[in-house]
């Protein structure tokens, strides 16, 4: 909110500076975001005298003057037609912001420098009003009266002397949202008395009974409705201060009477709102709840359908306001108003809300009221208003008020314990500094209960505009607030309770390093993504109701189509060799499932996606680039189960393309599902431009780290015996998958068989045509006596009559 | 005899030091090793001296023999192996061959360092669904239904009652329904707030979230576990500030501010002219959270806090732009390797 330093002075005097005040708001919870002097948009900017008018030699509509500015006298091109000798002007010297450029169609600022105009120099700017930005006239220059002094800088000439806060002002606090409120706050920081200005009236003769009446239907949602009538105003544009003040903090002024209740509203913070008395049908106000199908069109000019839980303001026959929110456009206030009927009411906050969150209607009255206004103020507020048209635009106030206000709502009495405040904040203070630091918010000591010194209490009345102070906890806040936060403690040691379960690793963090350590780069994409891509892995898809865009309108349901739009920028940037990786979620609308740490109906896994593309190693002077293929995705995959210690993995073909990927497996632990590895299927990667083979293994962390080996592993003692190492190479039909062949030697040398690799793979001239001869390398060992050669043979042997019956296997020789 | 072996032995182990090729090596086993060579005449005026000095002699000269054969073999091995002419060939300055280097992104390095200081402290991890329920996202966290402080946070809906989590804090609820006190934890997280997307706010972000409770837990203990946070993380001789401010489910609220590190506290673009960064906000749980979970609040006191990993990277690295951390463009993900 906007804060005029000048306003604030009418109820208090500040001798600090701005900085100063807006440092210690900002200490007590009312954080300035911003500073802003008004004159400083006039720098650059003097009062000038029109020293002498010629015609431009090389231009008719343009004239070249002299203009002194107190100190020197400067030659000004001027297109001005109304420009004469010996007028006091307003003058942009170079540098000054013009606030309005009046030849651009937007009007959009610049910054004068010195020019030549058609062959003339000029070195400043006799300004319109428009360019000013305190006018609408652009036909010709501002005319300052005849004793301005030359050379005074104009901020000062035009009174503009004013500091603004801007004061960010938290939900809990609508008390706050007024100059009379941040004056309360600023009186307690400063413990200087408030000043509110008189609000005594002169009334006619005339009761207001006879003129007007009020009906709330609606008391629980209206709980006070209190008007004044004013008979015989003149409409008409509101005197200068009035319309200075409210254009200081950012309102724009509209007549007389609808400034004035802008004006309370921004004083004391209570919403107000004149409605033109003639047009009120039987000259009444009835506080109800909407019909159905009721339809209403408010100030903005806009036709609202209504909802029959809103709370309007009608007439004898028709709304005329929503009420707290806006008013309508069969009531305004206009320049044949005559008599006006003034509104001061206090609404529910639960309903303005409901209201405005209905109607998607955010206003100044609306985020009071929803916020919680003072029931309290209402006759203050409509006197001060009532007076202010009095005094501004004439009228009689006819005698007395209507204030329906059935259930007074009175202050409440909340108990504070001493000990428990000192708990809390960690602090001693006594119940007598307690009681003055309360004090000065106006929250006054009602009685003081003692049970002995350590268990004091303070009963305190809490004013009406406090809705926010409603328990023990919300004063000890306020205790804390004054006290000043930074004047509590800063307690630097504490007390730990030691777990005593075994920690568990996060094998997140483990396989992220190990990754990293694999030359990998750790990848973070958006989650949300359009509806088309998210249904690419799964159709059960989670869809945003009010999604920023359709680009975003779904939740992932696989970490690979993310990935590729980041392939394709990098591709697209330069780099087309990348070994990437993402550990995210993905999610899933599953109605019906279960789960104590999900919300009902939905699922969230954790993924860990691997890719590869371009070349596999970095490029060497003395090497060929080889391209990466589906094995490179397999061994860095093998080399980090090694690494979490996940043996009984098993990779299964899958005979048709899965929905993103191709060529793959599917990777069972222990016979579950935790994942799959494979090339992107050139559909795909068409749909996300990318012309290179990608590669990637998408895995389900969850299941991941069921079967990781936390438990401690046992030492194995190193081998007593020598191990016997020898070759074996196979030739068999080449259709014939080298995994069964390797699981059937593993399986046929056992117990001596302790290592296999496969070393070498030949398909050519040497060995028939439609055969391939797998080489292995073999290691034999036993844990009680030395091998013999012999024995090593046998073991051989039944390798190959296994190997031999299963896959007509044959030894090369 | 025996001046004429020395002389031998002497010339061959000079002359051996001349070999530089095959070729050399083969002239020098002509002259000193061949059937002609001088060690075979040394054998053959053997026979011409006196048959008492023969035994000696020739012992000698076998020696000799043994002896130049040794050097002929090494600078035979010397020469095959890594010949002399390919290692004036050598070119050292080419580049070795390299492997991949790996990164992890700049979120998770922040956010590990976080973790790992508030490890020390004895905080553990805890963690909750993204997709939650008005209850936990706000109900429970005091945020009653139609109250303003929900406009606080732009919320995406999945359905009337379920939608994205604005905040990792429903996570404290979740975490107090399953535990009674003593309670500390940390809570990373991604979250969610439906904002126009710009330089300086993403539609998700992470945020870190802390939940302290037990007995005799106090705003003093809020501080000091704060201030040395930001002590060990942004360095020793930080100042700081502790603001009142508000959020529905902590009371005493507050935002934690430390001196800009850009400017040294005297005012620049990051810090908005005012010489200080806020960096989280905190408070202690206010009790009618207490009363959701069924915690007493009578006996128990406590305190939460969070901060945003985006917002401290950024300022950490001097990032300007929030959308860049989404990007994963290769040339911003090196430099952080």
């Amino acid at each position: 909110m906007r804060i005029s330093l000048n306003w604030l002075r009418k109820y208090i005097d500040i001798q600090i500076s701005p900085n100063d005040l807006a440092d210690r708001l900002t200490m007590i919870g009312f954080e300035v975001e911003n500073i802003e002097h008004l004159g400083a948009k006039y720098d650059r900017f003097v009062v000038g005298e029109v020293f002498e008018v010629q015609k431009h030699p090389n231009a008719d509509k343009l004239t070249v003057c002299k203009v002194g500015i107190g100190t020197e006298v400067l030659q000004i091109v001027c297109g001005a037609p109304n420009v004469k000798p010996f007028q006091k002007v307003a003058v942009g010297l170079t540098g000054a912001r013009i606030p309005h450029n009046q030849h651009d169609p937007d009007a959009k600022p610049f910054f004068l420098s010195q020019a030549k105009i058609r062959g003339v120099d000029s070195y400043g700017m006799i300004c319109s009003a428009f360019e000013l930005g305190i006018g609408d006239d652009k036909n010709g220059i501002l005319e300052l009266a005849k004793n301005a002094k030359p050379g005074l800088p104009l901020a000062d000439y035009l009174g503009i002397n004013d500091t603004i806060l801007e004061v960010g002002i938290t939900p809990n606090r609508p008390d706050a949202m007024s100059h009379i409120g941040i004056a309360r706050e600023i009186g307690a920081l400063l413990e200087q008395k408030v000043n509110t200005p008189s609000t005594k009236v002169k009334e006619s003769k005339k009761g207001i009974g006879k003129y007007a009446s009020v009906r709330v239907e609606d008391k629980q949602n209206c709980p006070r409705y209190t008007a004044r009538v004013i008979l015989g105003v003149k409409i008409a544009s509101s005197p200068e201060w009035l319309k200075e003040s409210l254009n200081a903090i950012g309102i724009r002024p509209i007549n007389n009477v609808v400034d004035i209740t802008n004006y309370v509203l921004m004083e004391c913070g209570h919403p107000l709102h004149a409605f033109d008395y003639d047009k009120l049908d039987g000259h009444t106000i009835v506080v109800r709840l909407a019909r159905k199908n009721e339809f209403f069109t408010t100030l903005d000019h806009k036709n609202r359908e209504l909802r029959d839980d809103i709370l309007m303001v009608c007439d004898a026959a028709h709304p005329v306001a929503i009420a707290g929110i806006m008013g309508g456009e069969n009531s305004e206030i206009s320049e044949s108003t005559v008599n006006v009927f003034l509104e001061s009411a206090y609404f529910r906050p639960q309903s303005i809300r409901k209201s405005a969150k209905y109607f998607g209607l955010s206003t100044d009255a609306s985020q009071r009221f929803e916020r919680g206004a003072d029931p309290s103020i209402t006759p203050w507020a409509v006197d001060r208003a009532a007076r202010l048209i009095q005094d501004i635009c004439g009228g009689e106030i006819l005698r007395g008020k209507i204030d329906s206000y059935p259930k007074k709502i009175s202050p409440r009495k909340i108990t504070l314990r001493v000990g428990k405040t000192n708990e809390v904040l960690g602090i001693r203070l006594s119940a007598k500094r307690i009681s003055s630091l309360l004090n000065k918010l106006n929250i006054e000591v009602l009685k003081s209960n003692s049970k002995g010194i350590s268990n004091k209490s303070l009963t305190f009345r809490i004013p009406t505009f406090r809705p926010d102070i409603e328990r023990e906890i919300d004063l000890i806040e306020e205790v804390a607030r004054l006290h000043g936060y930074n004047n509590i403690e800063t307690k630097n040691f504490a007390t730990i309770q030691f777990s005593e379960g075994v920690p568990k690793e996060d094998i997140t963090d483990i396989i992220r390093k190990e990754l990293t350590g694999f030359g990998m780069r750790e990848v973070v994409a958006n989650s949300m993504q359009q509806k088309s891509v998210a249904s690419l892995a799964s159709d059960k898809i989670v869809e945003i109701a009010n999604p920023i865009s359709k680009d975003m309108s779904s939740l992932r349901t696989s970490l690979i189509p993310g990935m590729l739009s980041i392939i394709r920028h990098n591709i697209y940037h330069g780099t087309k060799n990348l070994r990437l990786f993402e550990i995210g979620r993905v999610y899933f609308h599953a109605p019906g499932s279960v789960d104590a740490k999900m919300v009902e109906g939905y699922t969230e896994d954790e993924h860990l996606l691997l890719t590869f593309t371009g070349v596999a190693q970095p490029l060497a002077w003395d090497q060929k680039p080889r391209f990466v293929d589906v094995f490179d995705v397999k061994g860095e995959l093998q080399s980090l189960f090694d690494k979490i210690s996940l043996d009984k993995i098993k990779y299964i073909p899958y005979p048709n393309t899965k929905a993103l990927t191709e060529n793959g497996l599917i990777i069972e632990i222990n016979g579950e599902y935790v994942g799959s590895l494979g090339s992107v299927r050139r559909e795909i990667l068409d749909r996300f431009e990318v012309e290179q083979d990608v590669f990637i293994a998408e895995l389900r962390l969850d299941v991941l780290s069921k079967h990781v080996k936390t438990i401690r592993r046992d030492f194995r003692a190193l081998p007593k015996y020598p191990a016997v190492r020898r070759d074996l190479a196979v030739v068999l039909d080449s259709r014939v998958p080298v995994g069964g062949l390797e699981e059937k030697i593993w399986q046929s040398g056992q117990p001596l068989l302790t290592d296999l690799e496969l070393f070498d793979i030949y398909i050519g001239d040497q060995i028939p045509s439609g055969k391939k001869s797998c080489a292995f390398a073999l290691e034999f060992l036993s844990e009680d006596h030395t091998l013999a050669q012999e024995e090593v043979d046998d073991v051989i042997q039944n390798i190959i009559d296994q190997t031999s019956r299963s896959f007509g296997a044959e030894i090369r020789k | 005899m025996t001046e004429k072996i020395q002389e031998l032995r002497r010339l061959a182990s000079m002359e051996i030091a001349a070999v530089q090729d095959l070729e050399d090596l083969d002239n020098f086993r002509i002259k000193f090793l061949a059937r002609k060579g001088f060690i075979a005449e040394l054998f053959d005026e053997l026979r011409s001296i006196p048959s008492e000095d023969r035994p000696s002699s020739g012992k000698a000269l076998n020696e000799l023999r043994l002896f130049v054969q040794t050097l002929f073999d090494q600078r035979k091995r010397q020469l095959g192996s890594g010949s002399t002419k390919r290692k004036e060939m050598l070119d050292l300055t080419l580049p070795g061959r390299a492997r991949w280097v790996g990164s992890q992104h700049p979120l998770t390095q922040t956010l590990d360092e976080i973790k790992r200081i508030f490890f020390r402290m004895g905080f553990s991890i805890a963690t909750g669904p993204e997709i939650e329920d008005d209850y936990h996202n706000f109900e429970a966290l005091n945020f009653p239904p139609d109250h303003p402080a929900r406009d606080m946070q732009d919320t995406f809906f999945i359905s009337e009652k379920i939608l994205l989590r604005t905040h990792t804090s429903p996570v404290q609820i979740r975490v107090m329904e399953n535990q009674q006190p003593p309670v500390r934890v940390i809570i990373p997280g991604r979250v969610y707030r439906n904002e126009t997307i710009s330089s300086r706010s993403y539609c998700l972000f992470h945020q870190v979230e802390g939940l302290y409770v037990d007995k005799g837990v106090s705003f003093s203990e809020l501080k000091g576990t704060l201030v040395t946070f930001a002590r060990q993380f942004y360095g020793s001789d930080l100042k700081y500030r502790f603001r009142p401010s508000y959020f529905p489910f902590t009371e005493p609220s507050a935002e934690m501010d430390i001196t800009c590190f850009l400017c040294k506290g005297r005012g620049c673009r990051v810090c908005k002219m005012t010489g200080w960064l806020e960096i989280l906000g905190c408070g202690m749980v206010d009790p009618n959270v207490y009363k959701f979970v069924g915690y007493d609040p009578e006996q128990y006191t406590g305190y939460a806090f969070g901060m945003g990993i985006e917002r401290i990277t950024m300022l950490r690295y001097g990032i300007d732009d929030i959308r860049i951390l989404f990007e994963n463009d290769v040339r911003f993900l090196r430099q952080f390797s």
